[in-house]
């Protein structure tokens, strides 16, 4: 297998934990609407779907490979707080001399808890374990490991509107963070002569919300496509921690401009994939997303838990 | 691209026949939000996305010190709330609302407008 191979499917891996392998949930807290974010986690379990998520990124390889990734994932709340989500990718990366490769990485499950959910601050925090199973894709064209990965990880959101008024339009503001501790079944990989480390993996984003905006601080009578905008900066990084002997610490991760639009039953994400160093890309990639809401499309059937009803069931309403 | 045409319809029937059920959410208030009106206001309206129960959404009206100064129940025609005020004197008010939209989603939100020059 060609180093340049290794890279490409390196980076393919990269992409496929980072955009992928974990639930995308959209989120409401208190006066707060949080939206699903492409390269982290949002920190709410929901009913819903990422169909497609597309991604075109060169490879670090010189001369660089040009990779696709076309992947979906499904959440569903099985309670009222615990949810699951699966995903899968299929790659496809055309090395300069032509050569393709494609297949299928391995299939990525997510298992979800929202801690808490607080109101008045706008804040959530969730639990996860996210696995990739492995031996589930194509692991002969060298896509999918033969090993699995598990992840606990945990998320996070805040919003800013419990500032005081005089913050003004400060208050739209939002921030969210991850953080998960990725654990390859397997140390070594004998195909390759190469340890298998565990991980640091994690992100952030920060994002300023015009539809907080419009209905909290001030209308500011914006054409309407303006207002369900979500201007956003997302960025994911993973760390070798662990069991890397022979392989340098290097972190590698993307910083990912972009913008969400929000709309009643899906969204609609577009996203620049800057790499942050030449170990992560090469040039500026880009991220698309088709995002549904299945809890507002079907909210009698798969939009609702499993089990324990609806998520906010009727109540008389006191201040 | 007959599988695109035909995913791109699927997904636009399925949002048409769902048109009435999604979370409710301000799309606008009078006064608006944040504003600043001359005179007062004899009611807030608030102007919702979807249509809501009436007898799990609410409204409240509040001045500076915290003291309430609408009048109490409020009026609800399909995705339309309001409610009536006391006189107002110049000043600073908060209003804050929850509603629950037909399909049982609640949404909430608060938000302040001030009287005076």
């Amino acid at each position: 297998m060609s180093r340049h191979l290794l890279r490409s499917l390196a980076l393919a891996n990269f992409i496929a934990l980072a955009f992928t392998s974990h639930a995308l949930a959209h989120c409401f807290v208190g006066a707060r609407f949080l939206p699903a974010t492409l390269a982290t986690d949002d920190p709410c379990v929901a009913d819903e779907m990422s169909m497609p998520t597309v991604t075109r990124v060169k490879t670090p390889d010189m001369p660089p490979a040009v990779e696709w990734d076309i992947s979906g994932d499904f959440s569903k709340r099985i309670t009222e707080n615990f949810g699951v989500t699966i995903s899968q990718t299929w790659t496809h990366i055309r090395q300069p001399d032509g050569t393709l490769t494609t297949g299928f990485q391995n299939l990525g499950t997510a298992f979800q808890f929202q801690v808490m959910k607080d109101r008045s601050h706008e804040f959530a925090l969730l639990t996860g374990l996210n696995v990739d199973w492995g031996h589930t894709g194509s692991t002969g064209s060298g896509l999918a490991d033969t090993f699995s990965r598990i992840t606990p990880t945990i998320s996070f959101g805040k919003g800013f509107g419990d500032l005081p008024d005089s913050f003004s339009w400060i208050r739209a503001f939002a921030v969210t963070g991850q953080a998960g501790y990725q654990i390859p079944t397997n140390s070594f990989d004998f195909t390759q002569n190469v340890f298998i480390p565990q991980q640091l993996v994690y992100g952030a984003s920060l994002q300023y919300s015009m539809p907080y905006l419009k209905s909290e601080v001030i209308d500011l009578q914006l054409p309407e496509f303006f207002n369900h905008l979500i201007p956003i900066i997302e960025a994911s990084f993973t760390t070798p921690v662990a069991n890397n002997f022979g392989n340098p610490y290097t972190t590698t991760g993307t910083i990912n401009p972009g913008v969400i639009w929000v709309g009643n039953y899906f969204q609609v994400a577009l996203e620049a994939v800057i790499p942050i160093n030449r170990e992560s890309g090469s040039g500026v990639g880009v991220l698309g997303q088709l995002h549904l809401y299945l809890d507002d499309m079907f909210p009698t059937t798969v939009g609702r838990p499993l089990f324990g009803g609806t998520s906010t069931p009727p109540r008389k309403l006191t201040f | 691209m007959r599988m695109l045409n035909f995913a791109i319809s699927a997904l636009l029937a399925v949002m048409a026949s769902t048109a009435a059920e999604a979370h409710a959410f301000l799309d606008h208030a009078e006064p608006r939000v944040g504003s600043t009106v001359p005179t007062a206001p004899r009611e807030v309206i608030l102007f919702y996305s979807q249509n809501l129960e009436s007898a799990f959404s609410s409204i409240e009206v509040s001045d500076g010190n915290g003291a309430r100064v609408d009048l109490g129940k409020p009026r609800i025609n399909a995705g339309v709330m309001r409610v009536g005020l006391k006189p107002l004197p110049p000043g600073t008010y908060k209003v804050r609302w929850q509603v629950l939209s037909v399909d049982t989603h609640t949404t909430e939100g608060s938000f302040s407008f001030h009287v005076g020059k």
